[in-house]
């Protein structure tokens, strides 16, 4: 009895040894952009091995006095939840739609729906510039949160699709027969039944309106509606040259808000995307 | 509270044939059962009933009213689901409210009547659990409670006692018969458990492949079946039946000797249950196969040919197999079939 305890301890050291090996190793440049971003300037450039780094908040100083963080951090939070609002309002009475009623050309327009996704963004891009520049929305977070809603809107929708797939049809049923609207049950059961694949769609949206770049560029020119990937992009320091622990900084700061997402939903996350990925 | 007809009521999937030219006069008040085996139709007909599925064919009337047009909300039933169908995101407590919040009962009433819902299907203890936390016996009650919390005009069950215990069905079974009985609603009720259909049935519906086999009281049902699927369908062991040969007041098959009526002829179905047999007598000639003791009864197979025919014997009979033994038949209870299955009745 004693033995085979003994083994399952030594795996398990074992286990941990190497899964925390590996960890490291995945983690390893997001930990070297914190040492960087927290170290100062000379220390970053020099060529020699330095083996204990100096702490020093130049780098975040310099952030904060000379770089609108705050705004393009703004700019970020507004576009990006605005589309996920957005997208919710949609696709959820949509998927609902595509996952209940019989009508004629359900599956084409699923799909129709879906193949929106599979364009290259470069074959939109100049319909896309001209088209904010006639409405006179260029360089605004408004037309970034419409872009991300638009981008995001059929794999968000199809996700929540699944899920509503997966609810049992009695439940409907049930609820029609206590004497519930069509309204009430999409309310009162069915989103709240699928509330976890709600979340995963949102954080998915989320993650990638965060993470876009290429409509963003088009569409911001100044810090009106830069948000943090393309302020990030653009960042060099000033005019002082290259300053690479002031970047390595703003890179950390973009990236925790996506780190925190991650976690969030890290138990439905693959299941959403291969949802999204597979079902199609 | 409300009568229900069902005139030529046709269900199809596409090719396929549901439920067939159903017609069927439920009574106010009434307590039906639908039985038959599994994929029969059963469900099929109560969502129909119930709004749920539209029929293909055919009229449902509810309280005089035809309803085909009518949704499911607006016709007043409450249905308990075969899944139980509880909302998930729900406790049991809200699952019970729903039907009365969605029906505009005035909130002052609901807590009482939930209670005494909850009561009734003896759940009091779980009002708080969310249904993922309780067992699929207190799953189905909640079902039930659920169904039973306001006064619909028709209550329809769909196998609400299948995931019960043999202890607690039997408890519920009295339970719903009694509160079916005193809150005076017309059920429906749905089963594939024979002794269900008996123990709470005014009437029996026997259904198979989509088709109404016979409508009738347990009794009925019992003692005159209409065809050979219902004889053997109802009794445990169900009805003997025994393909045969018929011809001058007298009804042969390999091991089986017994008279018959005179106008009984041909190739025929002989029905006999196994306790209108008797061991001793010569109507069969055959070989004990295997006897059951089960304590206040004991089941006897005897071999007659290549045929088993079971027999309800003393308590006490014992017999090594392979022993050459004789049953006499009740001639009194002889059931014939033709060779469609249909009974014969008396003299042409
Ligand atoms: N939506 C459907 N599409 C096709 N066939 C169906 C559908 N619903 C039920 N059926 C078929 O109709 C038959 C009767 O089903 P049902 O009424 O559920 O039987 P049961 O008597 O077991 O309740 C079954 O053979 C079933 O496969
Ligand atoms: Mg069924």
């Amino acid at each position: 009895m004693a033995k085979p305890r003994k083994t399952r301890g030594e795996s398990l050291v074992l286990r941990y040894a190497v899964l925390g090996t590996w960890a490291l190793i995945c983690l390893l440049p997001i930990l070297w952009f914190l040492s960087i971003g927290f170290r100062p300037r000379t220390e970053v450039i020099t060529p020699e091995p330095i083996y204990f780094p100096t702490f020093s908040l130049d780098a975040w100083h310099l952030l904060v006095s000379d770089w609108p963080i705050a705004q393009y951090l703004r700019n970020s939070i507004i576009a990006v939840a605005g589309s996920v609002v957005i997208d919710l309002i949609l696709a959820i009475p949509a998927a609902y739609a595509l996952s209940r009623y019989e009508f004629k050309g359900r599956e084409d327009i699923g799909f129709y729906i879906l193949s929106t996704r599979m364009m290259a963004p470069a074959i939109v891009a100049v319909p896309i510039f001209f088209l904010f520049k006639t409405v006179g929305l260029l360089d605004s977070v408004w037309a970034l949160m419409l872009i991300y809603a638009a981008i995001n809107l059929s794999l968000v929708t199809w996700i929540i699709r699944s899920y509503m797939l997966d609810i049992p049809k009695e439940l409907e049923d049930a609820a029609r027969t206590d004497g519930a609207s069509d309204l009430r049950i999409l309310w009162e059961i069915i989103i709240p039944a699928c509330l976890p694949g709600i979340i995963t769609a949102a954080v998915i949206a989320a993650i990638f309106a965060i993470n876009e770049f290429l409509f963003t560029l088009l569409i911001a020119s100044t810090a009106n509606a830069y948000t943090m990937s393309v302020a990030l992009a653009n960042f060099t320091g000033g005019s002082d040259g290259i300053i690479y622990n002031a970047i390595a900084l703003v890179s950390f700061i973009a990236f925790v808000p996506i780190l925190i997402l991650v976690i969030l939903i890290q138990k439905h996350l693959s299941r959403g995307l291969t949802m999204g990925a597979v079902k199609g | 509270m409300a009568s229900i007809q069902l005139k030529n009521i046709v269900k199809r999937y596409g090719a396929f044939v549901g439920v067939q030219n159903m017609t069927l006069d439920i009574a106010d008040e009434e307590f039906l059962v639908l039985l038959g085996p599994s994929g029969c139709g059963k469900t099929t007909t109560m969502r129909m009933i119930a709004g749920l599925e539209e029929p293909t064919d055919g009229e449902i009337i509810i309280g005089g009213e035809v309803v085909n047009e009518i949704d499911a909300r607006d016709r007043d039933v409450a249905m308990v689901f075969q899944g139980y169908a509880l909302y998930p995101n729900m406790s049991i407590y809200e699952n019970i409210r729903f039907p009365l919040r969605m029906r505009g009962i005035p909130a002052s009433e609901h807590d009482a009547r939930i209670r005494k819902a909850a009561e009734m299907v003896e759940l009091g203890s779980f009002l708080d659990r969310k249904p993922g936390a309780l067992s699929g016996g207190q799953r189905q009650r909640a079902a039930l409670a659920r169904a039973v919390v306001r006064q619909p005009q028709v209550f329809l069950m769909d196998e609400p006692l299948s995931n019960l215990d043999a202890k607690l069905r039997q408890s519920m079974r009295v339970q719903i018969k009694h509160m079916q009985r005193q809150l005076k609603v017309t059920t429906v009720y749905v089963t594939h458990d024979q002794i269900e259909a008996m123990t709470l049935a005014d009437r029996i519906v026997i259904m198979n492949k989509g088709a109404i086999q016979q409508v009738g009281t347990p009794d009925e049902i019992y003692s005159d079946p209409a065809n050979t699927f219902v004889a053997g369908f109802i009794g445990s062991p169900p009805m003997n039946l025994i393909e045969g040969n018929a011809q001058n007041g007298r009804f042969t098959a390999p091991g089986v000797s017994v008279p018959c009526p005179a106008h009984v002829r041909g190739s025929v179905t002989l029905g006999i249950r196994p306790e209108d047999c008797r061991v001793g007598g010569d109507h069969v000639q055959g070989q004990v196969y295997g006897v059951e003791p089960t304590g206040d009864v004991t089941y006897l197979t005897v071999l007659a040919g290549t045929k088993k025919i079971e027999v309800k014997a003393a308590r006490d009979y014992r017999s090594e197999i392979d022993v050459p033994i004789g049953i006499a038949f009740d001639p009194a209870h002889l059931y014939f079939f033709d060779e469609s299955g249909q009974r014969i009745r008396g003299a042409e």
